[in-house]
């Protein structure tokens, strides 16, 4: 492989993953704690690091590669934090201001969006989102197959993402 | 349209309802498939809605649901899908012709009684007062419990065979003179009684009871 073609597939890497490892990191630490940009962007310095030392090999996928990195990395984390916390609690962090603006109103539109579609459709989604009930028993509430639940939701999904277009 | 078997494990893993090793299968899974990637983006999203304005958002269903408060028959009927419910209804329709219908006539010749002079109707038995067993002269008396009025009674006597039968309407029959001639101390006799209803339905029968004749020297 020749340096100029890693630089590419690094930037090409960082742009496809950088997303993905905070989506990861964010799952496993909590939206709200703020450590998870951080442990985001430290995962991705050291995917870098270890491609340019030429760890990468390509014996599994390159995602397969960045993923291992990624769930190591957390398991520290928790690790460190269950010890610090022991000591002295994290003050709370305060969110970036423009974010939460920019999150609200998206929040705000599929929220309408949602208020928009057929009951059959709010219905199912209120009782497996909201109420958090299992699929069985939202098919059994409804009198409708597991099958349908799934597909009700990903129907609603399909026309959310049109009201949202519009 | 469902483009990755994947798919199907993204509501799973937003809502923490898959076992680790899936949920580890499935995290390497989107780290290598974009497509699921950017399923679960959005679906994230939508859940994530849901659950913070979920109240502003489904009030409707939320008060339905309150009001409603599930009826019980609702709740039996919840209990299965209509396709359950129906499967059920044809089972217990089948399970019902085959006793009510199909066993039946399996065994329709039902069994045919007969009434002989023999057979029993009422199946009772008659008790015995005397003579019983062992007795000091000939007994001029045989008597037994009643069975009530307007019943007859056929007395038996035997030796080896039947030496002598007689007929009462009452519960105590006297012996004939030259049948008591006939009998003889130290031998066995024994009796029994029938009793007929006035139609002529044998209703009762006693044992065969035995007794010794031992006069007193």
């Amino acid at each position: 492989m020749s340096d100029k073609k890693k630089e590419i597939d690094l930037e090409e890497i960082i742009a496809k993953y950088r997303p993905v490892v905070g989506f990861r990191v964010k799952k496993s630490l909590g939206a709200a704690n703020p450590d998870w940009e951080d442990v985001a962007n430290e995962i991705m310095l050291n995917v870098v690091e270890k491609i340019k030392k030429g760890e990468f090999r390509g014996e599994s996928s390159i995602g397969t590669f960045i993923y291992t990195i990624t769930s190591r990395r957390i398991v520290d984390y928790i690790r460190q934090k269950s010890k610090v916390l022991r000591h002295a609690p994290e003050p709370k962090p305060l969110p970036s201001p423009h974010e939460q603006i920019e999150d609200k109103e998206r929040a705000e539109l599929i929220a309408g969006a949602i208020k928009k579609l057929k009951p059959k459709y709010r219905e199912t989604l209120y009782l497996y989102y909201y109420r958090d009930l299992s699929r069985k028993e939202v098919a059994q509430k409804l009198g409708i197959s597991l099958r349908r639940v799934s597909e009700r939701v990903n129907y609603s999904q399909k026309l959310l993402r049109k009201l949202i277009k519009k | 349209m469902i483009k990755c078997k994947f798919e199907d494990l993204i509501d799973d893993y937003l809502l923490n309802r898959l076992s680790e090793t899936n949920r580890e299968n499935f995290e390497e899974h989107y780290f290598n498939c974009t497509h699921c990637y950017e399923k679960m983006v959005e679906r994230e999203e939508l859940i994530s809605v849901i659950k913070n304005k979920g109240y502003t958002i489904f009030q409707d269903e939320y008060l339905a649901e309150e009001t409603k408060r599930v009826p019980w028959f609702e709740s039996v009927r919840s209990y299965f899908t209509p396709r359950q419910w129906a499967f059920a209804a044809v089972s217990a329709a089948l399970f019902l012709i085959v006793i009510f219908g199909v066993i039946p006539t399996l065994n329709r010749t039902s069994p045919q009684f007969y009434i002989n002079n023999e057979d029993v109707v009422r199946g009772e038995s008659i008790t015995l007062i005397s003579p019983l067993i062992d007795i000091k002269s000939v007994p001029s008396q045989f008597k037994w419990k009643s069975l009530g009025k307007n019943v007859e009674y056929n007395i038996y006597i035997y030796n080896e065979k039947l030496i002598w039968t007689g007929t009462t309407k009452e519960n105590v029959i006297t012996l004939p003179e030259e049948v008591r001639k006939l009998m003889t101390s130290d031998q066995k006799y024994s009796w029994k009684v029938k009793a007929f209803s006035p139609e002529g339905f044998l209703i009762a029968i006693s044992s065969r009871v035995q007794f010794k004749i031992i006069p007193t020297k």
